[in-house]
């Protein structure tokens, strides 16, 4: 289906990633903003705030993050395409509603703007510390899908397709972005609304008294239905059946809640994407996403001049993880470098895929910033300098990192 | 470019240095904000109500107010955003006997932290509660809060404020306060003694310190700066003791009535605790002979 | 709760609303049964947030009727339900109080020393028609469970409100005491036999002490713009036609202040 020309705001722009975000949203058919101000995503809000009204969605700044993402399942759920944007210590409150969220199939967008923590941490400042947050913030299994966008422009085009990707798979998506690309203005090119894709709702149009709300089609996934049909829908929180009725017994929550995790670990080939550049033949392969990997291209640049053979692979999509590509490149690599901001989330999942066949280094960043590329060079020509298998992970000392506290604490004997 | 002010050779001392940590200043407020007043007010009102500053803690939030407690030489906690009064609330149940001040801004006490707030009200938790009130949220760059007059701009209200404002005095003495006070930081002396009063009051007191916020509020609405908003107060308080809270309605640049509302006397959270614990462990001992003597 | 469920029932009947377009968030678990009686949509929230969720629901559909049921004496949702008031949001908010009040008018309540906690308890509940009433609820009223009648009246008169409207519901007597024969009726009647009808009355006078008999009644009735009327006409006010009206046409003309 095309997109609502009603919400396209077609045109070249000069804005920043949290602007495009909103203006993405706007594009995809986002009728209902639920949101509460925290630095660095307000921008974000602002722009739906701004320009919400003339394109006929609804805003509310409610009084809580909990109220924020409460608001905007129930918005789903009366029929509307919707999203909440967060940061830092508002992603925290929203863990327990997008468990909630999972366990209702509820399509909805959480645009987190990572900042440096843990608590409050530095919030005018980047991070990329939430990533395994996203993974596993709420509490029970539940998959669900994370993108990391690394261009303003990229925030506009990820946010329409995180959009299409809540709708196919009835799942919270989170754009897992991050202050530096919230922050970063750029050109944005909006283009007219017949030339951007949107996934309609897929909505049950059966007999009322017909309806299962959490029966599953072929992909695994159910139909959707909204308040106010006459579907007499009864929708819980609880571990339920097709019908929405709670159930107890270990079958049952294995019947039922083993379809949270399959429709995305079974539909992962067509959810995932990847950008990958010169790993045929690699030596090293740089492993990264969202801010890091645009760093990452100097780094490259670097170790390439020095006659190194070096690829990259970007994960767009952070969640679910690439395992069978990352497995199949470990054969043919001798190492991965895995530059993020933080001290080692993703790259333990990379580290498991590559299952000791590939060195697996981590360039670690305390966040507040962004990688110098010249450690992100170093690490590549450390990792192919080293012809030994190394269990575990190898930990780049960075220049910050030797000149705040010489490489590294160490407990005193 | 301005010249530094020649000092002379005897450092000028600030009168609250005791108070205050030196070793932060200067401060990160705007110019003509009206949060150093309130904190001015507050140091007085410490040394006036004769309270052992070793004994207070302050705790703050999120937020321009949220920066107090880390400027004042108290036990002082910067707390996450909406929390400082159930942080409170576990500072002085589990140690009765110190004295405990929340300072904080309208949007952390009241947005986020509402349900804090209402329920340490309920609770009548030993506390003084300091909110400071420049109807935005400043330090995010001028959002909406609960407190923004109706039709009033902010950036996530470009086209005016849609929610009515909360009452602060109303909503505190409905949930079960037992001094609630307003003034604005014009009125510093009265300010300061309605600090004093109720600083030296046992139970959940708020009082609402109603600032100018020269940088976002008072720029996005076009009334000019800090001073011009000083002005305006001056021109349009009336000060009313004891008025019916509910009259306490502020609208956009509408009159603002001040003054001290509501002064009475409730049992104390943990005077109530200690009562109950008083009846358990009579009870306690009462069951435990039964059982003695049934064996 | 059953009592409650019958008095929604008869409550939407009489309002004459359909029942498709009505929904139920609610944080206390009905029975599937009870649901399809009432021929509602039924949503079970994460404890606190119906009403939140409610405001979602209301704000993608404003010809929903939203009926949030909160049952937890507004411990975690306590910030919703003041927030939902000030902004006026077009709900009608049951707030079952369970409450174990140890004394009610003088006389002690049965049961509540020996079964329900052995040392009682030394918190007070809100007087909630005065809380939600300050923060700008346009029609609260407080009945007991018993009070089958008068309570689907209120809720009729409550589902025709614009705005905020809060009914608090005395049902003591949780679902782990069923078991115990007799408690649930005999708490309940206990209440309804120390209540006292005082419609009108000013909320700042109902809080329950351990002294006086429960008032009941119907205690605030008022007019005002919901959120989404101010939505509507702030918008249409400043951005002309490119503004579309959400939901029913909005009442009020104008807002005050000086942008209004």
């Amino acid at each position: 289906m095309k997109a609502d020309p009603r919400g396209v705001l077609t045109g070249v722009y000069y804005i920043d990633g949290d602007v495009a975000a909103g203006y993405g949203a706007l594009a995809a058919g986002c009728k209902f903003v639920a949101g509460y101000p925290i630095t660095p995503s307000t921008e974000a809000f602002e722009a739906i705030c701004h320009r919400g009204p003339q394109v006929g969605a609804v805003f509310i700044q409610m009084e809580d993050e909990l109220g924020s993402i409460s608001a905007i399942i129930g918005a789903t759920w009366s029929g509307v395409k919707t999203m909440t944007i967060t940061s830092g210590p508002g992603y925290s409150l929203m863990q327990e509603c997008i468990g909630f969220g999972a366990m209702l199939e509820t399509p909805f967008v959480l645009l987190n703007i990572q900042r440096g923590g843990p608590s409050t941490g530095v919030p005018t400042k980047t991070g990329q510390a939430d990533m395994m947050q996203s993974r596993w913030g709420s509490h029970g299994d539940y998959e669900l899908i994370a993108i990391a966008p690394e261009s303003p422009q990229e925030m506009f085009d990820y946010t329409i397709k995180a959009f299409n990707l809540a709708e196919k798979y009835r799942c919270p998506i989170m754009i897992m972005s991050d202050e530096c690309v919230g922050h970063m203005t750029e050109k944005v090119v909006i283009p007219e609304a017949d030339k951007i894709e949107v996934e309609p709702r897929r909505l049950y149009t059966g007999p009322a008294e017909d309806y299962l709300p959490f029966k599953p089609e072929p992909d695994l996934v159910p139909k959707m239905a909204k308040a106010g049909d006459g579907l007499k829908l009864y929708i819980t929180g609880q571990t339920h059946d097709e019908r929405g009725y709670p159930v107890k017994d270990a079958e049952y929550k294995s019947k039922y809640g083993r379809r949270l995790v399959d429709k995305i670990r079974l539909n992962k080939d067509k959810i995932i994407e990847l950008k990958e550049e010169g790993t045929d033949n690699a030596d090293v392969i740089v492993v990264s996403y969202g801010i890091s990997s645009r760093v990452a291209i100097k780094g490259v640049e670097l170790a390439r001049e020095k006659g190194i053979k070096v690829g990259t692979l970007r994960l767009v999509t952070v969640w679910p993880f690439p395992d069978e590509k990352m497995s199949e490149l470990a054969k043919k690599a001798k190492a991965f470098v895995v530059p993020e901001i933080n001290y080692g989330q993703v790259v333990y999942d990379v580290a498991r895929c590559a299952h000791g066949r590939a060195n697996v280094v981590l360039v670690p960043h305390g966040g507040a910033g962004v990688h110098n590329p010249n450690d992100i060079a170093d690490a590549i020509e450390m990792a192919a300098k080293e012809d030994k298998k190394i269990e575990g992970l190898i930990e780049f000392k960075t220049r910050l990192e030797k000149s705040v506290f010489e490489g590294g604490f160490k407990l005193k004997e | 470019m301005m010249e530094t002010p020649k000092t002379d050779e005897k450092q000028e001392i600030h009168p609250m240095e005791n108070l205050l940590r030196m070793d932060r200043m200067p401060h990160i407020w705007c110019p003509t904000c009206g949060i150093g007043l309130a904190v001015t007010a507050f140091t007085a009102a410490l040394e006036k109500a004769n309270i052992d500053p070793n004994t207070v803690s302050i705790v703050s939030g999120i937020g321009c107010t949220g920066r107090v407690a880390g400027y004042v030489k108290l036990d002082s906690f910067h707390t996450t955003h909406g929390r400082p009064i159930a942080f409170a609330t576990g500072i002085k149940v589990a140690s009765p006997k110190t004295k405990v001040v929340v300072f904080s801004g309208d949007g952390d006490l009241m947005a986020i932290g509402g349900n804090h707030f209402i329920h340490a009200a309920r609770r009548n938790i030993d506390m003084l509660v300091v909110c400071v009130n420049n109807f935005i949220y400043a330090m995010t760059g001028g959002q909406v809060a609960p407190t923004t007059p109706l039709a009033a701009y902010a950036t996530t209200s470009p086209y005016g404020c849609v929610e009515p404002p909360f009452n602060i005095p109303y909503l505190a003495e409905s949930s079960g306060a037992v001094y609630v006070a307003r003034w604005t930081t014009l009125h510093i002396r009265r300010l300061t003694n309605s600090l004093t009063e109720a600083l030296q009051k046992t139970g959940f007191s708020v009082v609402e310190a109603i600032s100018p916020c020269g940088m976002y509020y008072s720029r996005i609405n076009r009334l000019g700066d800090g001073l011009d908003m000083m002005r305006f107060y001056h021109d349009n308080v009336e000060i009313r003791h004891g008025e019916d809270t509910k009259n306490l309605d502020i609208g956009f640049q509408t009159k603002i009535i001040c003054g001290k509302f509501v002064d009475r006397e409730r049992p104390s959270y943990n005077e109530r605790y200690n009562q109950w614990l008083s009846e358990v462990k009579t009870a306690g001992r009462h069951s435990k002979g039964q059982k003695g003597s049934k064996k | 709760m059953n009592s409650i469920i019958d008095a929604l029932d008869k409550g939407i009947e009489m309002a004459g609303i359909a029942r498709k377009r009505i929904s139920v968030p609610s944080d206390i678990p009905f029975d599937p049964d009870a649901v399809k009686t009432l021929g509602v949509d039924y949503f079970q929230i994460p404890r606190g947030r119906a009403i939140a969720f409610g405001t979602g629901l209301k704000l993608g559909n404003p010809d929903l009727k939203v009926i949030p049921v909160a049952g937890d004496l507004m411990t975690l949702g306590g910030n919703h339900f003041v927030h939902g008031s000030r902004r006026n949001m077009e709900l009608l908010v049951i707030c079952v109080n369970n409450f174990v009040y140890k004394n009610i008018g003088g006389k002690p309540a049965p049961f509540t020393q020996a079964v329900f906690s052995p040392y009682s308890t030394f918190e007070e509940p809100f007087n909630f028609p005065h809380l939600g009433n300050s923060c700008g609820a346009v029609y609260t009223a407080r009945w007991t469970a018993l009070h089958a009648e008068e309570l689907a009246a209120s809720i009729a008169e409550a589902l025709n409100k614009r705005g905020l409207s809060m009914i608090e519901v005395l049902a003591p007597g949780p679902n782990y005491y069923r078991s115990i024969d007799g408690i649930e009726s005999e708490l309940l009647q206990f209440y309804f036999n120390n209540s006292v009808v005082k419609n009108n009355e000013d909320p700042r006078n109902v809080a329950i002490t351990p002294d006086e008999k429960i008032a009941v009644g119907k205690f605030t009735d008022k007019e005002r713009p919901t959120f989404i009327d101010s939505y509507n006409v702030q918008h249409s006010k400043m951005l002309g036609d490119k503004f579309t009206p959400h939901g029913s046409p909005p009442k009020v003309e104008k807002l005050g202040g000086k942008n209004g």
